[in-house]
């Protein structure tokens, strides 16, 4: 009835977003402004939509806001900390597996820099403080992306990491086995592994797990 | 009394009618009284809240109970030593369906339904969506909080699971306008935006976290580590304080006086008839019917048991459970977490062993 949250992560992730970046320079990068104040929301918008961003703004809140966000499915979106929206802009990704954004939060309490920066360590992605009118919200907009960027960076390679050692567990298991019934070399086991994976096209780590479920049964 | 090392605090709070402790202790003077001047900050997001607490805008914090556990774990951004020197107040959620839904689940069982409400009503309608690719959708406040556990402990109860729903954070000043939209079939979440509900012909209010788990924390008081380390003394006025305020609650009387209090625009800015019946233990189920009696719908203190609002590693040990449950934490997180040293009795008995 509300949402095909799945669907979209699935959209979202099909495409890196880095490779994007790299392909096509000229790229504008998609801007949600969730911001109930009209003024504040002006300022914002005269100052990014000069450069590399095509920027959105969104005057209501609630669902009606979730429902743009899955529609747009844009790179960023920028919301007052003292928004009650963040809460649900901010935890999709934890309900719904939905694509996580950077969020950029921007407040008019003049707080002093180093406590920024610890709001920005406690998992903020960026602060931008006082006049929103300046040309710095620009930059804050660039290194909260680019942060972001990297995280999910370090997200997937520790992931793909996971992998490559659960799947060199299995080789290595498949490879003993091997060794103990068939009174196989170590480097005969390993050849064993590897021809079959050639000869049907599968990864070694599909081959050693095929070969645990045989040896399992025995 | 105690040699307080900073007198200025500043304490987050969230407007729900259970905040009644930190707004009481604030208003019949109790921090006063210890020594403290207390400045209430009203915060619109628990993430919010999380962040200045973390950050050291604000000194102390109500938070939900399972929110100090994610902070030391670093579930949302950076791990933060977040500890918990008391139980503010236990129950006080409900689990409401939109009278739509309702009214459809009536049809389908020949206009009976009990309360509290059982979540296999829900079934037949849930496999009838199924079948044109459609689920029901419901919201709680926040993903590290008792109305998560307890929407999803309610459904498990029923035979329903997690994925035959559709399942949002929605924050609690907006669950009875989503309800009206027509976005939300069903939401749990704390007083009194149930009774709103109720009270606006929307939503009926089925069960309570009460009829769910009796006595269950639900806010607690939260501290950083290091901030308690270098204010011992305000600490103990802190919970002294703030026992004060509870115990205050205890008496029905005073109830109708806090409910009066919270309306204030500077707090829940909401009208009377809405946050005092559960404060009086009177659940508003459908509009204009009689109310369900819940005498432990808010529980702030206990008259008779002194240690009602120390840290109960029991309760925060089962939270952690729920945690590990629905695959918010992995079992090396559960079995390396030190529930001892987030939740802090030895803090709690300080304050009135001095």
């Amino acid at each position: 009835m509300l949402f095909d949250l799945i669907k979209l992560t699935k959209n979202t992730l099909s495409i890196p977003k880095k490779n994007i970046k790299n392909q096509q320079p000229l790229m504008r990068l998609k801007v949600l402004l969730a911001e109930n104040n009209h003024v504040k929301a002006k300022e914002l918008m005269s100052v990014l939509s000069t450069a590399q961003y095509d920027i959105y703004h969104i005057g209501h809140s609630g669902l009606p806001l979730l429902k743009d966000v899955e529609q747009l499915n844009p790179d960023v979106i920028i919301i007052d900390i003292e928004s009650p929206d963040r809460d649900m802009l901010e935890n999709l990704n934890q309900i719904a597996k939905f694509a996580p954004k950077p969020i950029v939060v921007f407040s008019e309490q003049q707080n002093t820099d180093t406590t920024i920066n610890q709001m920005v360590k406690s998992g903020v992605s960026a602060y931008v403080v006082g006049d929103v009118s300046q040309v710095r919200v620009k930059s804050i907009i660039d290194v909260a992306i680019a942060r972001f960027d990297v995280f999910q960076e370090l997200k997937q390679e520790l992931a793909d990491t996971k992998q490559k050692l659960s799947s060199q567990k299995n080789i290595d298991k498949a490879k003993r086995w091997l060794m103990e019934t068939k009174q196989l070399s170590e480097l005969d086991a390993y050849h064993f592994i590897r021809k079959i994976a050639m000869d049907n096209s599968q990864k070694m780590d599909d081959v050693a797990k095929n070969i645990l479920s045989v040896a399992s049964i025995f | 009394m105690f040699n307080v090392e900073k007198k200025s605090i500043c304490l987050g709070f969230m407007p729900l009618t259970d905040s009644a402790p930190v707004v009481i202790a604030h208003e019949m003077g109790f921090f006063e009284k210890w020594g403290l001047n207390v400045k209430l900050t009203k915060q619109n997001s628990w993430t919010t809240l999380r962040d200045k607490l973390h950050s050291g805008i604000i000194d102390a914090a109500q938070m939900l109970a399972p929110m100090p556990i994610a902070s030391n774990l670093g579930l949302y951004g950076e791990n933060a030593k977040v500890i918990s020197p008391m139980i503010l107040s236990r129950n006080g959620n409900g689990i409401t369906l939109s009278t739509k839904l309702y009214q459809k689940i009536l049809s389908q069982h020949n206009n009976k339904a009990s309360m509290p409400f059982s979540a296999s009503l829900l079934r037949r309608e849930i496999s009838e969506r199924k079948k044109q690719g459609d689920k029901l959708t419901f919201a709680v406040v926040f993903p590290y909080s008792c109305h998560y556990y307890q929407l999803i402990e309610w459904l498990r109860k029923g035979g329903i699971t997690l994925s035959d729903i559709n399942m949002l954070i929605v924050p609690p000043s907006n669950m009875v306008p989503s309800m009206h939209s027509g976005d939300l079939d069903g939401f749990c979440v704390g007083s009194p935006w149930n009774a709103k509900a109720v009270r606006e012909s929307v939503g009926i209010t089925g069960v309570t976290s009460s009829d769910l788990w009796q006595d269950m924390p639900e806010k607690v008081l939260g501290l950083m580590s290091d901030w308690q380390a270098k204010h011992p003394q305000t600490t103990s006025a802190l919970i002294s304080a703030l026992y004060e305020a509870c115990q205050w609650l205890e008496n029905i009387p005073n109830r109708f006086e806090a409910a009066r209090i919270l309306s204030r625009a500077r707090y829940l800015d909401t009208q009377i008839d809405v946050i005092a019946p559960s404060l009086i233990g009177s659940c508003l189920t459908l509009n204009n019917t009689t109310p369900r009696k819940i005498p432990s719908y808010h529980q702030f203190s206990s008259l008779k048991d002194p240690t009602f609002n120390a840290p109960a590693y029991k309760s925060a040990e089962t939270i952690a459970d729920l945690m590990q449950e629905c695959g918010q934490i992995n079992a090396q997180q559960r079995t390396e977490l030190n529930i001892a040293s987030i939740y802090k009795k030895d803090i709690y008995r300080t304050a009135f062993n001095t």
